[in-house]
């Protein structure tokens, strides 16, 4: 409990005497959380919207020309015995040709040029979110369209295809800048406390004489680069919040719409941040002590 | 207490000390004597385990020194108080901080530790410097305050390297008498000194070394 004690003191009176190289530290850590910090949002938005959209993801299975009635109730029983299809809804030609005409709206009259309805009848299928990966659906859509009264399958594809690429890249992206990050933390606190060490060697030496253990000595470096990663961590979160709050106002003004589904970090992660510096800093910190010899 | 047996150190070619053997008795008040770069530093420093000897045996109390493990020494060092040559105060520390910091490192409770820097403090007769910083203080205080770090842990070895090097005959009589003190309270100190006029006529035993052999062995 006292050496404990001893540490704490010692590390907050050295931050304080070493003032603005612990700052700049801090700011360098800050700086590269903040960044990181960014394009895991993104990612997180990208995520979300593909979520969002996913919710209104349908397979439109287009049925042939004249099916009777008894094949199209066994298409609708066989889609209700499917795990992987949430909803089905069936849509008649008249519907769709209903539908067809309210989204045309006054231009109404290419379709005039029709002697019968020329749009077929369909069923509009909402799978479950697990499904939604492109290789899958697309298994899928075969899968159905070699069904008996089945005229074609359509889904957003290319959409989803590119969204899932783009949500993907992204991971990639936040994975390696986030090792990137992690390790130029570790090696920024490591710089500093590797510097701070020596400019205490004679102190360093005079414990070691004194009888200090190994411990001793070391603690109070490592929670100095504890505080240092865990105020970067703070610090770098506050700037993250300062600049989502700005950027989705302004977006707002703009983009009333697109605005509103920005989403931020959810609450139980905004330790992440502190604690990610804190743990870096500390590898960093315990690395500069190196090997303590007598 | 100390035994030295037929101990060497080298220094690449330099030979610090050869074939050294002599044993101090607990309780002892002991002088190592001898000119500089005659050994005398190197001698304390293998009780310490600042260094390790090349060749014999050290012991120090129940601890064979040359065989100790690097995790071990600052138990060695814990026992075993040290007034250095040059002084090794902490010059962004008080007074009364440097002291203490040698029962930090034993562990101690602050209020504990409060208590004993005060009262040795008072034995060295600083208890008014306590919140002084070592630079303002004079080279017979800093001694003083030395001393009063290696003590307050309460060593069962007390070891002094040149302790009156750098003073003038009042405050080295001062400083001379304290050791005395020290050692009347049953701890074993060791002075390594070259001024022959601190241990002549007081009947201690010592050793004279000369290019890093004992010449001498007698009392003073």
């Amino acid at each position: 409990m006292s050496i404990f004690l001893y540490s704490f003191q010692t590390a907050i009176k050295n931050l304080w005497c070493e003032k603005w190289i612990n700052i700049l530290t801090m700011l360098t850590i800050a700086v590269g959380l903040l960044i990181l910090g960014t394009f895991v949002l993104i990612t997180l938005n990208m995520n979300s919207s593909l979520k969002r959209w996913s919710k209104g993801f349908g397979l439109v299975v287009y049925l042939e020309e004249n099916l009777s009635s008894d094949k199209a109730d066994f298409l609708k029983e066989y889609f209700q015995k499917d795990s992987e299809v949430v909803d089905i809804k069936y849509i008649s030609k008249e519907a769709a040709l209903k539908e067809l005409k309210q989204t045309l709206g006054t231009t109404t009259q290419i379709l005039e040029g029709f002697e019968e309805n020329p749009l077929p009848s369909s069923f509009e299928l909402k799978l479950k979110r697990e499904v939604l990966d492109p290789v899958r659906i697309k298994q899928k859509a075969i899968q159905i369209e070699k069904l008996s009264g089945v005229e074609d399958v359509q889904y957003g594809e290319k959409w989803l295809s590119s969204l899932n690429t783009m949500t993907m890249g992204m991971k990639i992206i936040v994975v390696l800048l986030g090792s990137v990050i992690f390790v130029a933390i570790a090696f920024s606190t490591y710089s500093t406390i590797k510097i701070l060490f020596y400019r205490r060697i004679a102190e360093i030496e005079t414990l070691k004489l004194l009888g200090a253990t190994r411990a001793f000595i070391r603690f109070p470096f490592l929670l100095e680069g504890i505080f240092i990663g865990t105020l970067g961590g703070v610090v770098g979160f506050l700037g993250l919040s300062v600049i989502y709050y700005f950027t989705t106002a302004k977006i707002i003004e703009f983009m009333p719409l697109v605005g509103g589904t920005i989403i931020f970090f959810p609450p139980e992660t905004y330790l992440a941040a502190p604690v990610a510096g804190a743990v870096m800093s500390l590898i960093g910190s315990f690395f500069a002590i190196g090997k303590i010899r007598y | 207490m100390i035994q030295f047996f037929d101990v060497s150190k080298y220094y690449g070619e330099e030979i610090a000390l050869k074939n050294v053997t002599f044993s101090v008795k607990k309780g002892e008040l002991f002088y190592v004597t001898g000119s500089s770069g005659a050994g005398k530093t190197t001698l304390l420093k293998l009780i310490y385990r600042a260094e390790r000897p090349d060749e014999g045996r050290v012991l120090v109390a129940d601890w064979d020194v040359g065989k100790l493990k690097q995790r071990t020494i600052p138990y060695l060092r814990r026992n075993t108080g040290v007034v250095f040559q040059d002084f090794r105060l902490l010059f962004n520390r008080t007074v009364s901080e440097n002291i203490a910091l040698a029962l930090r490192i034993h562990g101690m409770h602050p209020e504990e530790i409060k208590e004993d820097v005060a009262e040795v403090l008072k034995d060295v007769g600083l208890k008014h410097k306590a919140h002084s910083f070592p630079q303002h203080l004079s080279g017979g205080e800093q001694q003083r305050i030395v001393i009063a770090r290696a003590m307050v842990s309460r060593p069962t070895v007390l070891l002094a390297d040149e302790p009156t090097g750098n003073l003038d005959p009042d405050t080295s009589s001062t400083i001379m008498k304290l050791f005395r003190e020290i050692n009347a309270r049953g701890t074993t100190v060791v002075i390594a000194t070259h001024n022959s006029g601190l241990f002549s006529g007081t009947g201690c035993r010592l050793i004279q070394l000369e290019a890093g052999e004992v010449i001498t062995e007698g009392e003073g």
